[in-house]
């Protein structure tokens, strides 16, 4: 399976093919959860909303028409899950805590190595809840426009498949969301 | 590009290489002239450093966990499909063992029948068809027997003349 392009195994997945589905999950479930965790800011949310992606894909893998990269298509699936789960739950406001997040003190920054000196510990936590409170401040598709291409290297056009919007939008959205961040980030120091 | 026009959209995609060579020539020029959009390409570099640094380390999840997790609950999907595709199935070999039945037990060879009885065997034939049309009881195969006794009731016995005293 390995030899296999993500395009060649979505088709085997669509013939229901089991090894090719697990090949696929191998090479993109640290990914999808990760951008899942970006937009929804919890891991059990990352977890569920990844996971049900993935059975997206097991059950939708013949709609995969090749026009577009698996990766392209597959993401759309994940942002498409993430935006129904916050659509659900009526809480985008709430918003990517990151590690660390002043508002889910539930789910803070790892403790200090024992390599780490605290001061640079508390340097790193303090930074990590002034990006995610500015993460905060960007709208669903600016943030996820932003993270798809800070995380996931896609470019404009990509993020616009992902996004189901033209190219256009995805550039305003990644324009307007890095304005804000700035904004943010300047006045958190 | 017009000296005024500052590309603002565009200069995300030229720190990311994403533009076609006139473009990214374009903005270049823009950019020796407009230290304005200079500022801005720093800036906007800075900003996407920070996020992929600050995004960089997210905790993971047990991997094991996870697979399993998902395994499970693809096998549940697949499960309950599975037991509507069964029960689909069940139900049309049910209506198709039942319509053979039915079929089965009428008189195949005739005689002529008298005006009569033909419009009664009509009538009784068009009764199969709301049978069949009516799934659930055809479903009910035990309802057959006592079908069997109702298509025959011309040739049940006469119930027995009461005694009538007074004649």
């Amino acid at each position: 399976m390995a030899e296999l392009t993500d395009e060649e195994l979505c088709s085997r997945v669509a013939l229901g093919d089991h090894g090719a589905f697990e090949a696929l999950v191998d090479r993109h479930q640290a990914r999808a959860y990760r951008l899942a965790h970006s937009l929804l800011g919890s891991e059990a949310d990352a977890r569920d909303v990844s996971q049900e992606a993935f059975i997206r894909l097991f059950q939708s893998a013949g709609q995969f028409d090749g026009r577009a990269r698996f990766s392209t298509w597959f993401y759309r699936i994940v942002v498409n899950r993430c935006i129904d789960h916050r659509r659900r739950e009526k809480s985008w406001s709430r918003l990517v805590p990151l590690r660390g997040s002043l508002d889910e003190p539930g789910e803070s920054v790892d403790p200090p190595s024992s390599e780490e000196a605290p001061d640079a510990a508390a340097e790193r936590l303090e930074s990590a809840n002034r990006l995610s409170l500015a993460l905060a401040r960007l709208s669903p598709n600016q943030r996820a426009a932003v993270l798809l291409q800070v995380q996931e290297g896609l470019t404009s056009r990509e993020i616009a498949a992902v996004l189901n919007c033209s190219e256009n939008t995805a550039r305003v959205h990644i324009h307007r969301g890095l304005v804000v961040l700035r904004r943010q980030l300047k006045r958190g120091e | 590009m017009k000296p005024d026009t500052h590309p603002d959209l565009a200069l995300v995609p030229y720190l990311r290489g994403e533009l076609s060579q006139a473009e990214r020539e374009s903005v270049a020029l823009h950019l020796d002239g407009c230290a304005r959009c200079r500022a801005e390409l720093d800036a906007f570099a800075a900003v996407l450093e920070r996020v992929a640094s600050g995004i960089g380390d997210l905790p993971a999840p047990d991997w094991i966990a996870y697979r399993s997790e998902l395994r499970r609950k693809l096998e549940g999907r697949g499960t309950r499909r599975h037991r509507l595709w069964l029960a689909g199935w069940a139900s049309l070999a049910a209506a198709g063992v039942a319509a053979a039945l039915v079929l089965a037990m009428r008189p195949s060879s005739r005689k002529a029948v008298p005006m009569e009885e033909l419009a009664m065997e009509q009538q009784l034939g068009s009764n199969d068809l709301g049978l069949l049309e009516n799934y659930p009881v055809v479903e009910r195969l035990d309802l057959l027997e006592n079908y069997d006794v109702i298509e025959h009731l011309d040739q049940l016995p006469p119930p027995e003349e009461p005694h009538d005293s007074q004649s």
